[in-house]
């Protein structure tokens, strides 16, 4: 199996302000547990800058040119309370776009199996026309909606096992029957969305969890909810936005993951990967938000990708 | 025996007690309870009619993760006005009633002071602490005579 990580040293670039949560740290803490001889075989890449054509299939042009407009030269600027930009937060935002669709054309032309992508800023509170919680642009969005127009793939899905819903993916794909959306998140937090009769044409699914959910409800989720569906819906890619603020020392939300959970549920989804799209995955950071934490689930999620079981 | 049934409200509350306006900051607030070893502070117009209580409770939950945003925003919720995380309309007593009533009602209410209440102003705060020290007064001072039976 090969595994592709694909990241970019202006990640660590984009500067949210002194003690924001979304922070440079949570890079580095990742990219230093990558560097244990269990991750050799990783095959790094550089993540390209995406092209303002792939993020106007989710977004707006107004979005974009806004969004990249509010940039500061110097210092900081508050697109929100949370959302918070520097002066290489344009690039960041480009480059963790195009990570994910340079991944997707890696995956689809048969250089690797599933690919990583270590990225900075997220993506998935970014709706069409709003970047919000942290999020500039849609990177899983972007992602799915770049498989479908350039490798003509038919039905892409995307597993949010972040602790918040993603609003922003759900609002992108709600209309689609190309895209199938399924999350589980923590309810009544932020954003407030991700009810579970939001279903937007029947292909959204979403699982909201009680505060002190653990593996068990985890578990239960996958297999009552999102694994039937996803089955059903037969995905020809897999995109996964991977967020560890579910781990039980996160100090964003109260659910109770722990690493073997984050390391379980990448192999579900790789075996539902395997039996219907070739095992092709590509993942990427959303939140995560205690260092150590965050490095160790990552590392489980990657070791996972790693040793996904091959295709059928 | 029963001298505690004789004691109303007035006999064991602090008068004329610390309290807070409707417009001071969260910040001030938190100061306050620092300062004090306060449970909540009463909250009172310019002509001392009571508005509300903020209790610690009330600025913790100020605090919590919500929908509206991804992380609380700490020092913006600091500088938040009183009147918008306080408890209004809370409950208040007379002065007059009587403290075993008193006990009863913060018992029920698993609640740690009440503020007291005479024409719509606020002239005392009654606290648990209040109500037991005047159970030891009511207690200690009348030891129950020797019985002469039970002498050997």
């Amino acid at each position: 199996m090969t595994t592709l990580l694909y990241t970019h040293p202006v990640f660590l670039e984009h500067d949210t302000g002194y003690g924001h949560p979304e922070c440079p740290a949570r890079l580095t803490a990742i990219l230093n547990a990558l560097k244990h001889s269990s991750f050799a075989a990783l095959q790094w890449r550089d993540a390209p800058l995406a092209a303002i054509e792939q993020l106007t299939r989710i977004h707006t042009a107004t979005h974009v040119e806004r969004t990249l407009s509010r940039i500061p030269k110097h210092g900081h600027y508050a697109i929100d309370g949370d959302t918070i930009v520097s002066p290489q937060s344009g690039e960041a935002a480009l480059r963790a776009a195009g990570a994910v669709c340079a991944a997707v054309d890696a995956i689809l032309q048969g250089e690797a199996d599933n690919a990583f992508c270590a990225i900075r800023p997220p993506g998935h509170h970014a709706e069409p026309n709003q970047a919000m919680g942290f999020c500039l642009f849609g990177n899983a969005a972007i992602g799915a909606a770049h498989a479908r127009a350039i490798h003509d793939l038919k039905r892409v899905a995307v597993i949010d096992f972040d602790v918040h819903h993603g609003n922003g993916t759900q609002a992108a794909f709600e209309h689609d029957p190309a895209y199938l959306y399924a999350s589980t998140h923590q309810a009544y937090i932020y954003p407030g969305t991700g009810r579970r009769e939001e279903r937007g044409i029947g292909n959204i699914i979403n699982v909201p969890l009680l505060a002190n959910s653990g593996s068990a409800d985890l578990r239960h989720a996958w297999r009552q909810d999102i694994e039937p569906a996803l089955r059903q819906f037969q995905p020809q890619f897999i995109l996964i936005s991977a967020g560890f603020d579910a781990h039980r020392l996160d100090p964003l939300a109260e659910l109770d993951f722990g690493e073997d959970d984050y390391r379980w549920l990448t192999q579900e989804i790789l075996k539902v990967a395997a039996e219907c799209c070739q095992g092709r995955v590509v993942s990427m950071l959303e939140g995560g938000y205690n260092l150590p934490a965050l490095a160790a689930s990552t590392a489980a999620h990657i070791k996972a990708l790693m040793e996904a079981p091959l295709a059928a | 025996m029963y001298e505690f049934l004789q004691y109303q409200v007035r006999d064991a509350m602090t008068v004329d007690p610390i309290a807070i306006s409707p417009r001071a900051k969260l910040r001030e607030a938190e100061m306050l309870f620092e300062t004090h070893d306060f449970n909540g502070v009463p909250v009172v117009d310019e002509q001392r009619h009571l508005l509300g209580v903020l209790t610690k409770f009330d600025l913790l939950k100020a605090f919590t993760l919500d929908s509206h945003a991804i992380a609380p925003h700490y020092d913006d919720i600091m500088e938040q006005w009183v009147e918008t995380v306080m408890t209004p309309d809370s409950v208040s007593v007379d002065p007059q009633l009587p403290l075993s009533r008193l006990l009863q009602k913060l018992v029920e209410m698993r609640t740690k002071s009440l503020p007291v209440v005479e024409n719509g102003r606020l002239v005392g705060i009654i606290a648990r602490q209040d109500v037991l020290r005047a159970l030891r007064r009511a207690t200690i001072q009348h030891q129950l005579p020797a019985r002469e039976d039970s002498r050997p």
